[in-house]
């Protein structure tokens, strides 16, 4: 018998929310106990489900506990439409860290000021064409002309799918979760498997 | 005679040294714009400074260029004194100041077995000057290291160099640990035998800062290679992340494989899909009924309150204007209610009924001069055959000589049937 204290946590689970230490950091903190994590897995058993984690374990998520056909043809639509907004993501992580000119790729933990980035991008030309043609892609889907409106756009579409997190509805201002983690583990997983030949690009040679 | 020499020399140092200082205090401008730009404008000095200041060895022509340089040593003093770290070198000649540490003990034992105090003197302050010369050595280079870590290599702009400034920091602490090595205490016992004032410099005093500089050392060390290990996460990120964006750039059509049919899934791509745990009102358990009761009349009330506060939000303005526009039409009907009274009271009475008199008898609150005008506006709206069923009579009077203008002053009204 399951303790009622874990029913909001298998409810956010079980919507297919990602549980990290920054998006629900009292869940993710119950998450790191083994005997909790084995009576949840024992609970969602009849629904085919089971809890998995990332390799970092920095991320909690539903997984299937056997794959079936429906399963199986469901990871499959999945899988193409995450490498469909794979594009539109790993662009947008590189255009924030131009424009805020940091040392590296935004990560869990980090806060990103809506304002401080837009500021800077409308400055600068070539940071305006790379935000619009990011907001124009199917994925973030803005309809937008103005900076502003397009950040904002991006910015809510990052929400939605979880990337980033909104404290306070009126305020903009936005804080990197887990799943930053998880999309890049993905990443780094594709161009393993695929065989895709990234290191012996001239950009190594230049950034090394 | 050679003491009288010594002197002279000193003398004559002091006085070059006092010069040579305020000559750089006096172009201290110039020199700090040659620091930052890297050379200095021959022009802004006059011929005589730039002669000065060339004889004092503080800047330099390198071959036959224009321009002038900074000396070396000036521009490490400046490097020091702004904590300037893409600039300060840390030293870590060892070997060469121990040599003249034996070389000053040599000559002081030396004066002491002739006798000569004062040379003696002077060789113990020479051999105290090139301990505090070793260990300040140490000091200066682990400031300069921790104020790099400290900062984050922020000196420098992009994570590439950060890289190559963090691993120049480590050789440099790898060669400051081996000249650390190199300072040989039983050496030193050695050296000091015998001698309470050297035993304390050379060894008491040394061996207590030198374990202080190596514990720092290794500290600095390992916050630099933790640092080194971020620096170099961040970079394979950001790599992963800007080489696969120009892959999937490039090619567009790229497809993974069919990871979900394989016999082994990918842990990673094993995301489920959500499932929503709905829940409806049930009603078939009777005990549940108060409550879900309950709480469809909570919910009521929640409707009422919202479209309540709905209404309020939408338009205050608005609200506002219609409710006193809803507030005087409420007024005027019940002036006009009260008029009509007023002509039934008329009806029943036998006598003339006076509009005031009624007025103050129901206690009505209308202003006599309003309730007047609308006994009259009544009157005047009867169809003619009703208004002939009552004779109305005022009382008035003129307000001035002078004028035509008439106060009605009350009105009586009766009922001719």
């Amino acid at each position: 018998m399951i303790s009622p204290v874990y029913g909001p946590l298998i409810e956010k689970l079980l919507a297919g929310e990602f549980i990290c230490a920054i998006s629900d950091e009292a869940n993710f903190a119950k998450l790191q106990d083994d005997e909790t994590r084995d009576s949840i897995d024992a609970y969602l058993k009849p629904l085919n489900r089971r809890l998995a984690a990332n390799d970092e374990g920095s991320v909690y998520f539903l997984a299937y506990r056997d794959l079936d056909d429906g399963a199986r043809e469901h990871l499959k639509q999945q899988l193409g439409v995450v490498m469909g907004s794979m594009l539109p993501l790993l662009e947008w992580l590189t255009y924030v860290q131009e424009a805020m000119g940091s040392d590296g790729i935004l990560t869990a933990g980090d806060t990103l000021k809506l304002q401080e980035l837009t500021v800077k991008t409308e400055d600068n030309p070539s940071l305006r064409q790379r935000l619009q043609s990011l907001a124009n892609d199917r994925f973030f889907n803005s309809q937008s002309d103005a900076v502003d409106g397009q950040a904002k756009q991006v910015a809510k579409r990052l929400v939605e799918h979880g990337y980033l997190l909104q404290p306070h509805a009126n305020r903009l201002y936005f804080t990197v979760t887990g799943k930053i983690d998880y999309l890049l583990e993905l990443v780094r997983f594709v161009k393993d498997e695929e065989n895709i030949p990234l290191e012996d690009t001239s950009s190594q040679a230049e950034l090394l | 005679m050679a003491q009288a020499n010594d002197e002279q020399l000193l003398s004559n140092m002091f006085d070059v040294g006092v010069e040579r200082l305020k000559l750089i205090g006096n172009h201290a401008k110039v020199l700090m714009q040659g620091y930052l730009s890297g050379g200095i404008d021959a022009s802004a000095l006059s011929e005589q400074a730039l002669k000065k200041l060339i004889n004092a060895r503080i800047i330099y022509q390198p071959d036959d260029s224009h321009e002038l340089k900074l000396r070396h040593p000036v521009v490490q003093l400046v490097a020091a004194m702004v904590t300037d770290e893409s600039r300060r070198q840390v030293n870590a000649d060892i070997a060469d100041k121990l040599q003249s540490i034996r070389g000053f003990v040599q000559g002081f034992r030396e004066a002491q077995r002739s006798g000569d105090v004062i040379r003696a003197d002077n060789q113990l302050q020479r051999t105290e000057e090139a301990v505090y010369d070793l260990t300040s050595q140490f000091e200066e280079a682990i400031f300069s290291l921790w104020h790099r870590l400290n900062s984050n290599f922020g000196f420098v702009s992009n994570l590439s160099d950060k890289i190559r400034e963090n691993s120049r920091a480590q050789e440099q602490i790898r060669r400051l640990i081996e000249g650390l090595s190199l300072i040989d205490f039983d050496e030193l016992i050695e050296l000091a035998e015998g001698n309470p004032a050297l035993r304390k410099l050379l060894v008491t005093k040394l061996q207590t800062q030198i374990n202080g500089h190596h514990g720092s050392l290794l500290e600095v060390q390992k916050r630099l290679v933790e640092l080194m290990t971020r620096f170099r996460e961040q970079q394979e990120r950001s790599l992963l992340v800007t080489n696969m964006a120009g892959f999937l750039r490039e090619h567009p059509g790229f497809t993974v494989g069919d990871y979900a049919y394989r016999s082994q899934v990918p842990s990673l791509v094993n995301v489920a899909a959500a499932i929503k745990p709905a829940a409806a009102v049930a009603l078939d358990r009777r005990d549940q009924h108060a409550d879900i009761a309950h709480i469809v009349h909570g919910l009521y009330k929640e409707l009422a309150i919202k479209a309540k506060t709905d209404d309020a939000d939408s338009n205050t303005q608005a609200v506002d204007n219609s409710a006193q526009q809803q507030a005087v039409e409420a007024r005027q009907q019940q002036l006009k209610h009260d008029a009509m009274q007023y002509f039934m009271a008329a009806c029943d009475s036998k006598t003339p009924l006076s509009a005031l008199d009624y007025l103050h008898q129901q206690t009505l609150e209308w202003p006599p001069e309003a309730w007047l005008f609308q006994v009259i506006g009544e009157y005047n709206s009867l169809p003619r055959n009703e208004q002939k069923l009552f004779s109305i009579e005022r009382s008035e009077h003129p307000v001035s000589r002078y004028n035509q203008v008439i106060v009605i002053e009350d009105i009586a009204l009766r009922f001719t049937p």
